[in-house]
């Protein structure tokens, strides 16, 4: 009888034992089902990265953002999205004072960045501090017409990095960090303008990460791309997190889903719902939500 | 058609990590179930409570596994969009836990009848089918197995096995039958035990079909085409 109990099922790349109630002795053991299924994934939101509280934002006498409260989890990806026009855009500028180069805008509230606190919009706070500080990747891939090391090595120089091999360790550093290094490593005189669309995207990934950035934003980084270059810089983004915190702005909600560990929802400059990015995608809160990633908007 | 590979690796590590999870999962839940059966028709035949009373305190780990499965599966849908053999195969993975979930009701069953059967009677409907019984339940976990193994290893060869030896347990099962009237004809006295005999047969049988549906959805995740119903035997 004992052929039918205790068969030690042997799937080639497993063994599978049942691992209670040792049925052989007959011994009963109550299951205990927190060690056998202990939680194997759900988002749980890392210590505060920066958070916006209170924020708004006028173009002029147009008002962009209304009354943001959100949190930046620490090392995680959180994705914005949400129509044209909803602000998520804008609220991404924010944080590293884009907006500051267009005459008539104004920002009310904070984006407090932790663990200084110091407020990204203060007026007293220099925008050039801040964009040390946070990183910006665009949506169109935008090398300077330098060589693909100068590219990588121009914000290091900035910041008075001057040794040779200081420079080149970083500059590799950073290209590897961007997944490109493999590519490149052979033509690092050569012109960034050079490379496909992709590869210019992940070299501005990598200069982005050169210089060490706290937050990473990222402005629609794929919509240039193809989907094989678009993969790429999706796999990338999810390895980033475990360096920067990322916080990225698309259209494409496939992409958010993808990528991000929570996902917030912006509609006409209001934020709408942030939750994690498995739960809006499954049963939002808001039917404003489900609308809009369900496609039935308009 | 394309054939799948599913060690086949995606630019997407993501995307591999969550399937190879939900695999990982589906042949766990499998491992688990399969000792059910087992246990079950054992600790009937030996009348054994202690035994049952195992196979019992288990079911809602069981349960457990099954929505784990069905809501990881539907995450993974719902984050991912997988298309062509990964959807099958999310798929795949989801109605097997389904299938499973639905053997472990079946060895519930057998085993609460074990639980309340009491010592051997002098005439006794299980000891009268006891060789059939035992040889399903060695059939139908086997099946249970390949079926499992062929999910996890994407085996179409292995899935096809599977179905054709429902066959077997399904003659076994109308054998088992003939065997309990001419038990019943002789000695109604223990109807009640008898019934439930008849409910742990049609129990096994059950089972087969299920491995049998798993292996059906394990060829449609490798191969992209269902498989025609193989014609089910009285």
């Amino acid at each position: 009888m004992n052929e039918l109990v205790n068969t030690p099922t042997d799937f080639k790349h497993r063994q599978v034992v049942p691992m209670q109630g040792d049925t052989s002795t007959n011994k009963v053991e109550k299951p205990s089902l927190s060690i056998v299924l202990e939680d194997r994934k759900s988002a749980r939101a890392n210590p505060p990265k920066a958070a916006a509280e209170k924020l708004n934002f006028w173009y002029g006498a147009n008002q962009a953002l209304k009354n943001i409260d959100l949190v930046i989890p620490e090392n995680q990806v959180t994705a914005l999205i949400g129509p044209s026009g909803c602000g998520k855009s804008t609220f991404l500028r924010c944080f590293n004072r884009m907006h500051d180069l267009q005459p008539d805008t104004r920002y009310e509230g904070a984006i407090h960045l932790r663990p200084d606190n110091v407020n990204l919009v203060g007026r007293e706070v220099d925008p050039i501090e801040v964009r040390m500080r946070i990183g910006m990747v665009f949506q169109k891939p935008n090398p300077f017409p330098k060589t693909v090391f100068e590219n990588v090595a121009y914000g290091l120089r900035l910041r008075g990095v001057s040794n040779r091999t200081e420079l080149a360790e970083r500059v590799e550093k950073a290209l590897r960090g961007a997944a490109i290094w493999d590519e490149v490593k052979d033509r690092l005189n050569d012109s960034a303008l050079a490379l496909s669309g992709g590869q210019m995207q992940r070299l501005c990934i990598a200069r982005a990460l050169a210089t060490q950035p706290e937050i990473l934003l990222f402005d629609e980084p794929t919509s240039a791309l193809d989907p094989i270059a678009t993969a790429k810089i999706e796999e990338l983004i999810t390895e980033l997190r475990q360096r920067v915190t990322v916080l990225i702005v698309t259209h494409n909600m496939q992409q958010a889903a993808r990528v991000s560990d929570f996902t917030a929802f912006m509609y006409l400059g209001e934020l709408v719902e942030v939750d994690a990015t498995s739960k809006i995608f499954t049963n939002p809160s808001k039917k404003a939500t489900e609308d809009y990633i369900t496609g039935r908007y308009g | 058609m394309h054939v799948a590979d599913p060690h086949e690796h995606h630019t997407s590590k993501t995307v591999d990590q969550a399937l190879t999870e939900l695999r990982t999962h589906a042949v766990e839940m499998g491992g688990l179930v399969i000792d059910q059966v087992g246990s079950a028709v054992k600790a009937l035949l030996e009348r054994d409570g202690r035994l049952a009373e195992v196979v019992l305190s288990r079911e809602p780990l069981v349960n457990e596994y099954e929505s784990r499965l069905d809501r990881d599966s539907l995450t993974f849908m719902a984050l991912h969009q997988p298309v062509a053999n990964d959807l099958r195969t999310a798929r795949a993975i989801a109605r097997s836990g389904l299938e499973l979930e639905r053997v472990g009701d079946e060895s519930k069953k057998i085993a609460r009848f074990a639980a309340k059967a009491g010592a051997v009677a002098a005439h006794d409907p299980v000891v009268a089918v006891g060789r059939s019984l035992r040889h399903m339940a060695t059939l139908s976990t086997a099946m249970l197995r390949s079926a499992v193994r062929a999910l996890d290893e994407a085996d179409p060869g292995l899935a096809r096995q599977v179905l054709e030896r429902d066959r077997e347990l399904d003659e076994e099962f109308a054998s088992a039958l003939r065997q309990v009237m001419s038990f019943v004809m002789e000695d109604q006295q223990f109807l009640r035990a008898t019934m439930d005999t008849v409910f742990a047969l049609k129990g096994l049988e059950r089972i087969g079909d299920h491995a049998k549906n798993i292996a059906e959805q394990v060829l449609y995740m490798v191969e992209g085409e269902r498989p025609r119903k193989t014609k089910k035997s009285a």
